[in-house]
């Protein structure tokens, strides 16, 4: 079989490319802006669109109204052409994503928070799930070369990590709402530190510094939130680089040999079109990538590809997620920026079994909004009882709500860890379809007994801590169903071909010409906002390959 | 019924001051005008609102505001969801209420990111990192 011999030249329409990226979110764009500076012609196909920092929302009156719909962030409430939507009626939680030039960090928060030494020896810490075929050691300078590439704000000398080197910025402020939480974190001697975001405080790598509007997650007007589409795609461009957008892939194809030749995708007029390439790498996401080798079936791969393992789906992970909104009687400017975290807390982070469960979580202090975010969090009404009546919520008591609350709410946001389970997955529906008329995914999730008691603890103590910072009313909501940000574990990174999709450098053990570079592969999930490591673990693949180009295999 | 007629700005209104009365040292909804402009602009921005938004008004012209709005909370939520949603959306744009509030909107905040952080001057932060590491090293192979 041939090994890639880079040609440094822009690929032309219907020309075989040295690599197909397919998703130009974060993990994407890290492949193909290292894999063009090195030589490789790339072509990248994107389902959604450049994003156009004009249509969103942040400066506009309406912001919150349309928060609630057409940029909230599941797919299947914004309902858009570009969406795909995913079948949920057998998940306890519902998939969060966006379709787009940067992915779902369109719309993410930007929390920077990489996951920690123990997050890669799970099994041999705590007995449980997988060790990571790679340590924290391992990834560290990839991490830290990403969060030049990405601008990240912070400060350094948490103890809640190794050390490591400075960040790109300095922090961002973590305001009223901030300083109120670390308060009460200081009185029960508890960890926090101040937020560590993927949002630059300083002019940086194209990005415009923070501005504090509080908009981070409906998309950021200022340009200041990073996202692919500033930080990595110009650099691929320049390098020659091709994306396509409003391109959905329907289908790998491999040859006789059982080497993947590229890709056929529907361009936004409904034409079906073939890119062929010599090697393939899928950055789709936790759902889109698995749906694309489950569709991508044949003779020779007839359970769908890169899946004699039978693992292409399962072992979905994507975070249960509980949020506490403590009340003050101090005004905390709630509705100020940055939407990232204010500080964080990994205080329970590590296992202890005395608590009931293993793994733990992080916590984010984050600014209550605006007063229709008085009883909603990032555009799902969630804070309102069931079953009120009708002067419950409204009336005067509604004025009363909005007196008490806005302006004077943190919240905190609870990111347990998800442990693996076959049983969790991703699977296609067999009757709902996306706008081009390719089978939808179908998510199978339960929340396991092990986060629901993780959970409940976490929000006992998050409790405390309102309490200790002087809160003078709270309110929980366990488990909130919205809130599928992080799509981890359905293409599992191991080195035992039975047991496993991918290898320790991404390639799927059955299809050697093709990889798997975004978080479908994580053997765990964390207990942390996951971008970090994603964006990490690609930029470790994708030197592999540019390192290994002489020994690739190659349609 | 799918369009905005007077009959629908009328009982849309009545409505809208049950879920937000004046009180509260606050103007009820229609004192700032949810059922005029407003109402056409929040439709406009969420059409995905319209049918139950309608549904809910139809059922309530010609009937105590107050009796309609309790029998859509008990049979009909999504529409008076919907309604409310459309009252309460209208009602914190308007300029009167937002001054009220003291909310100006999503505003641009300027920093110094170069300064010094109270956090760190007053030694609130030092207290955290004297305390050591809290996570679990990479265990020796």
């Amino acid at each position: 079989m041939a090994a890639v011999k880079p040609s440094p030249v822009t690929a032309k329409r219907g020309e075989t490319v040295d690599v197909l990226i397919i998703g130009a979110g974060p993990s994407g764009s890290v492949a193909a802006k290292h894999l063009s500076a090195a030589g490789f012609s790339v072509v990248t196909l994107e389902q959604g669109h450049w994003p156009d920092a004009n249509n969103f929302p942040g400066r506009k009156t309406e912001f919150e109204l349309v928060a609630q719909k057409q940029w909230h962030p599941n797919p299947n409430v914004r309902d858009l052409p570009r969406d795909y939507p995913v079948e949920t009626s057998d998940s306890d939680i519902n998939p969060l994503m966006f379709a787009g030039v940067g992915g779902s960090t369109t719309l993410y928060a930007g929390h920077w928070t990489p996951f920690l030494p123990s997050d890669f020896r799970v099994r041999t810490l705590d007995g449980i799930a997988d060790d990571w075929p790679f340590t924290y050691e391992d990834l560290l300078p990839h991490l830290e070369e990403i969060e030049h590439e990405v601008g990240v704000s912070g400060l350094p000398g948490n103890p809640a990590y190794p050390p490591q080197n400075a960040f790109p910025t300095p922090p961002l402020p973590i305001g009223k709402a901030g300083r109120k939480a670390a308060e009460g974190l200081d009185k029960l001697g508890w960890h926090w530190w101040p937020g560590t975001n993927a949002i630059p405080s300083i002019p940086y790598n194209g990005l415009n510094p923070c501005v504090r509007r509080g908009t981070c997650m409906t998309g950021c007007p200022e340009g200041a939130k990073s996202t692919a589409n500033i930080t990595h795609w110009p650099h691929a461009l320049k390098n020659g680089a091709r994306l396509i957008t409003g391109a959905r892939v329907r289908e790998i194809e491999v040859d006789e040999r059982g080497l993947a030749t590229g890709a056929v995708y529907i361009d936004e007029n409904g034409r079906e079109r073939r890119q062929n390439a010599r090697i393939v790498v899928l950055c789709a996401n936790g759902i889109g990538t698995p749906r694309l080798l489950l569709l991508s079936k044949s003779s020779r791969f007839p359970d769908g590809l890169a899946n004699s393992s039978g693992l292409v789906g399962r072992r979905l992970m994507m975070h249960p997620f509980s949020a506490v909104l403590g009340v003050f009687n101090d005004p905390l400017d709630g509705w100020q920026g940055p939407f990232g975290q204010l500080i964080d807390s990994f205080e329970f982070y590590e296992t202890d079994e005395k608590r009931g469960f293993v793994r733990g979580a992080k916590w984010g202090a984050m600014p209550g909004g605006g007063p229709l975010g008085a009883t909603s969090f990032v555009g799902s009404k969630v804070f309102a009882e069931e079953n009120a009546k009708v002067e419950d919520a409204w009336g005067a008591n509604l004025h009363k709500l909005v007196d008490r609350r806005f302006n004077h709410m943190l919240i905190y946001g609870i990111i347990g860890e998800d442990l693996p389970e076959e049983s969790n997955r991703v699977i296609l529906d067999g009757k709902l379809t996306d706008s081009d008329g390719i089978p939808a995914p179908k998510i199978v999730y339960k929340v396991s007994d092990n986060s629901d008691k993780m959970l409940r603890f976490h929000v006992a103590r998050c409790l405390d801590a309102l309490g200790a910072s002087g809160a003078i009313e709270t309110q929980v909501v366990h488990q909130m169903r919205d809130t599928g940000w992080h799509l981890l574990g359905t293409c599992l990174m191991g080195d035992d071909p039975k047991k496993s999709v991918v290898d320790r450098w991404g390639r799927t053990h059955d299809v050697p010409n093709m990889y798997i570079f975004d978080g479908s592969a994580f053997p765990t999930s964390g207990g942390l906002n996951p971008t970090a490591t994603i964006m990490s673990v690609a930029l470790r693949q994708t030197k592999h390959l540019i390192n290994e180009r002489r020994n690739a295999e190659a349609a | 019924m799918t369009q905005i007629d007077q009959q629908v700005r009328t009982t849309f209104s009545g409505i809208a001051d049950v879920l937000i009365p004046e009180a509260e040292g606050m103007p009820a909804a229609s004192a700032v005008g949810v059922h005029k402009e407003r109402l056409d602009h929040i439709l406009a921005l969420r059409p995905d609102l319209r049918e139950a938004f309608f549904r809910g008004i139809a059922s309530a012209h010609n009937r105590d505001p107050k009796s309609a709005a309790e029998e859509l909370n008990a049979q009909d939520a999504a529409a008076l969801s919907a309604i409310g949603l459309v009252a309460s959306a209208g009602y914190y744009m308007s300029p009167r209420v937002r001054e009220l509030i003291g909310y100006p909107g999503q505003e641009k905040r300027t920093y110094d990111a170069e300064a010094i952080p109270e956090y760190v001057a007053n030694g609130m932060l030092k207290i955290v990192q004297d305390r050591g590491p809290i996570y679990r090293p990479t265990p020796k192979a």
